[in-house]
């Protein structure tokens, strides 16, 4: 495996703490945290469906999936996760 | 010659007091002494098997504890493949604590300081700046974090830092007997109720594997409370009954206390007792039914207690098992981890009621607990003392028996229950340790 290579192709541009994305929810949002992160999980409605919106307020980074993505999440290894870490483990 | 006088001292006390122990002896020293507590971490510490964990702590993938083996503070992990690991939990880049939490749920490990981060199971895989800072330098398969070795028996995690030491099966050394009467309560094994209470003593750890190896002598009068206002189903003048197990060359013991009326498998609900006799051979099943109290320490400081409290003067009572680890932090220090053991398929009213019987005679507001510590903790000021240093203690109880014939389960089984068969064998494994030759 190519050490070097494992560099970000994109990173997602900061959004602060203030969220653009349309956010009203009846759910209060679900904060998953341990002792290396926290994020704040909330499903966002769009005008003509719905998205999973991933929020690192420390990071103020933010993604936002659809049920696309996220199906294709449930089938990946965890190795996937520990290769996306390899690229960008922080800031 | 480079040998500085202090070591060779100490060197000479370790042969005496091997010496001591097959007539008898043992140095009260050994309790609260810098040298021996040196030492200790160097020979035994760094060669033996060593309790980390129970598997229920960490049952889920990325589950974690953090847990000692001398003086290293492990991670032990429970990767996402659903495998067991234990590393030191020190960052590979400039040694910063990985895990500051004591227990907690993470796929990766990132450390505060730089920002290396680990697989749960210790492989680095993020390196900030690797491209720009190592210039393709760095190898991260070199750099995970430091690897210890685990092996495990009914749930019970252990660690060896040593990579020559015999396997885990042959270190207890037929002491699985004994440690199924605490673990196989009933066809799923048990679990932790809970994490462990833990707290720091002025008692040295060898004191608590001592007494839990299996002194019966002191039950009724450490504890006479507990027998003269019946929440101890046992009595003064039948107090010494049972056997005392020890297995010859490993320094593990066990103490199994008889009650002339107490019914077999008692303070156990009916539905149980009848897992329990399938999950035990017929001669575990013998052993387990004439038991009201099994105490018992695997070497060298992990023990575990089985036994009936009452919250009705003169009633049974229910059984609770409590799994203790001493873990030394100094000459005459130590650690305390003390967890209640239930059995996983027992309903939930009878884990409650055996938590509540638990917390009740031990954790640190137990009422036995703190009848011990009182104990300990004198004995191991006592020790201390200047003019303790050439006091031994006597060790002499059931210096000639023979073992019992009859008895059905493996190891030197003797009786009467008060004994210190067990406890010369407990000793003279430590100095083997120490003399370097284990
Ligand atoms: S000490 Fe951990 S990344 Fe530097
Ligand atoms: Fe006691």
């Amino acid at each position: 495996m190519d050490e070097i290579s494992k560099q970000p192709t994109i990173e997602r541009p900061p959004v602060g703490d203030v969220s653009q994305y349309p956010e009203q929810s009846a759910e209060e949002p679900i904060v998953i945290a341990n002792e290396f992160a926290d994020v704040v999980i909330r499903k966002v409605e769009t005008r003509n469906g719905m998205r999973l919106d991933i929020w690192s307020p420390r990071r103020g980074s933010r993604i936002l999936l659809d049920a696309v993505a996220l199906d294709c999440l449930t089938f990946q290894e965890p190795e996937l996760i520990s290769e996306l870490l390899e690229r960008r483990p922080a800031p | 010659m480079n040998t500085k006088p202090e070591s060779q001292s100490l060197a000479a006390w370790v042969e005496e007091t091997r010496e001591g122990i097959d007539s008898g002896r043992f140095p009260a020293r050994a309790f609260n002494d810098q040298a021996v507590y040196d030492l200790e971490q160097e020979r035994l510490f760094s060669k033996t098997w060593c309790f980390l964990a129970h598997e229920s702590e960490i049952p889920h993938p990325g589950d974690y504890v953090t847990r000692y083996i001398g003086n290293n503070n492990l991670i032990v992990a429970r990767d996402e493949h659903g495998e067991i690991y234990a590393n030191l939990n020190m960052c590979r880049h400039r040694g910063n604590v990985m895990c500051k939490a004591e227990m907690g749920n993470a796929s990766h490990f990132r450390c505060s300081y730089h920002g290396w981060t680990y697989k749960n199971s210790g492989e680095l895989v993020g390196v900030p700046y690797m491209k720009e800072g190592y210039e393709g330098r760095l190898k991260r398969k070199d750099w995970g974090l430091v690897r210890v070795r685990v092996d495990s028996y009914e749930g019970l995690v252990f660690g060896c830092l040593d990579p020559e030491a015999p396997p885990l099966d042959e270190y207890l050394g037929g002491f699985q007997f004994y440690l199924d009467l605490y673990l196989k309560h009933g066809l799923g094994g048990v679990e932790v109720h809970g994490p462990p209470d833990h707290w720091i003593a002025d008692t040295d750890w060898k004191i608590c594997t001592e007494n839990f190896a299996g002194d019966g002598y002191h039950t009724p009068v450490a504890h006479q409370w507990g027998f003269h206002l019946g929440y101890f189903p046992s009595s003064g003048s039948t107090h010494s009954q049972g056997w005392a197990v020890s297995i010859p060359g490993k320094g593990h013991g066990i103490g199994l206390g008889h009650g002339p009326n107490f019914p077999p498998f008692g303070g156990f609900p009916d539905d149980l007792v009848a897992e329990m006799k399938q999950s035990l051979s017929p001669e575990q099943v013998e052993v387990f039914s004439r038991t009201r109290t099994a105490v018992g320490s695997v070497f060298p400081n992990l023990s575990f207690l089985m036994q009936p409290f009452s919250l009705e003067p003169g009633e049974i009572g229910v059984r609770f098992v409590t799994m203790r680890l001493y873990h030394p932090v100094g000459p005459g220090r130590m650690e305390m981890y003390s967890w209640c053991l239930v059995p996983k398929n027992a309903s939930q009213e009878y884990k409650k009621e055996a938590y509540r019987a638990y917390t009740l005679a031990f954790g640190q507001a137990g009422t036995f607990e703190q009848d011990d510590f009182e104990n300990w903790t004198k004995v191991t000021q006592a020790a201390g003392m200047t003019m303790v240093r050439d006091v031994d203690f006597p060790y002499i109880m059931g210096m000639d028996s023979a073992p019992d014939p009859e008895f059905p389960g493996p190891g030197h089984a003797v009786v009467p229950y008060v004994n210190d068969t067990n406890f010369r064998n407990l000793w003279s494994r430590w100095a083997d340790y120490l003399a370097g030759e284990a």
